[in-house]
């Protein structure tokens, strides 16, 4: 097939089922708090309805960072379904995609010149913590695969069977990260309803459109990379049961605690990575 | 805003015919990769800048006075 035909191909299916999957979450959330919820195809449809939602840019913000932080958070996740789904490259792109997801956070909020983003970007400097247990955990892949690419990891696992048995703590730290990207996390001190919509509060009608059409393809990439890199060659079925099961584990997560503090946020989830460091290593070296 | 629509007829055409370039044409990967990482986002922002709703004159100026705090 066409190399941008496959890209394109993959693209809309990283919109279509991160849409679904994310609107699957918010149901999820809401029955288990007893109400109705929104239907599954809503955060679908509410992208959609935001492309054509009157829009202007407020006098108060840095226009071109502004308009372009936006087009960055779309770039890196397509960048995301390059490396991924498509080109099964390493996983190093994959971090440093997730580590310019921090400094798209941080700037969005710097960019709007509203006071609830600017705490939200100072927030997203401490959340960076999130990413020492996500490095640790694509470490420990290394040590054990001996390699990043994401096919090696794929043929590594169809011959020795899938890592989540031989490092599942590193698996756990990354699964945290999934819990903590997802929405109403409990680590998800960005996003604290405190803060309104935190670094996204002011972009409204067509740009909140767009980062949710971001949002969704990262959401469908982050559980792509888990289930690939730690559950083995898996086929579409697979990965559909897979991302489903995710999506449950975190909506009930999620309806069923409150989100934290900044600072006890970030201390659990050092806390927790700290942990299943240790107990990674005691798996592989004893 | 006349400047701003312009921009995006510009950029809605050009990563249209990148995109289509490379569908039809087989380029060798880093190019495609490279057309895909920029092509694809600008012409979802240029579609979304042309067809966005504007408010009404009358509204304009209150729209973008003070900062937006909730949707």
């Amino acid at each position: 097939m066409n190399l941008m035909a496959e890209i394109l191909i993959q693209v809309v299916i990283a919109f279509l089922a991160g849409s679904l999957l994310l609107g699957l979450h918010r149901k999820i959330m809401a029955r288990v708090q007893r109400r109705p919820g929104p239907p599954i195809i809503q955060y679908l449809l509410h992208s959609l309805k935001f492309f054509f939602k009157e829009t202007s840019i407020p006098k108060t913000v840095s226009k071109p960072f502004y308009i372009g932080i936006v087009f960055i958070l779309a770039l890196i996740w397509i960048v995301g379904v390059i490396v991924g789904p498509v080109a099964h490259d390493s996983l190093l792109i994959l971090f440093g995609v997730y580590a310019v997801y921090k400094i798209v956070e941080h700037n969005s909020g710097s960019s709007s010149g509203s006071p609830y983003g600017k705490l939200s970007c100072v927030r997203a400097v401490l959340s960076a913590a999130t990413e020492l247990p996500l490095f640790a955990s694509i470490v420990f892949v290394y040590l054990v695969t001996g390699s990043m690419n994401i096919g090696e990891i794929i043929a590594y696992q169809s011959v020795h069977g899938s890592l989540v048995y031989t490092i599942p703590f590193a698996a756990l730290m990354f699964f945290m990260l999934i819990i903590t990207k997802s929405p109403y996390s409990p680590f998800a001190i960005t996003k604290d309803k405190a803060l309104i919509s935190g670094f996204e509060t002011e972009h409204f009608g067509l740009l909140r459109g767009f980062m949710h059409f971001s949002e969704s393809i990262a959401w469908y990439v982050m559980l792509w990379v888990f289930l690939t890199i730690f559950f083995g060659p898996l086929n579409a079925v697979g990965y559909l049961i897979g991302m489903i099961v995710i999506t449950f584990i975190t909506g009930f997560i999620n309806a069923t605690t409150p989100i934290l503090s900044p600072n006890h946020s970030v201390m659990t989830q050092i806390t927790i990575g700290a942990f299943c460091f240790f107990a990674t290593i005691l798996m592989i070296f004893i | 805003m006349v400047s701003q629509k312009i921009i995006s007829i510009i950029l809605l055409v050009l990563s249209t015919i990148a995109i289509l370039a490379c569908l039809i044409i087989n380029f060798s990967e880093w190019i495609v990769y490279t057309v895909a990482i920029f092509a694809i986002p600008t012409w979802i922002l240029s579609l979304g800048l042309l067809t966005m709703a504007k408010p009404k004159p009358e509204d304009a100026e209150e729209r973008i006075k003070e900062p937006f705090t909730g949707y």
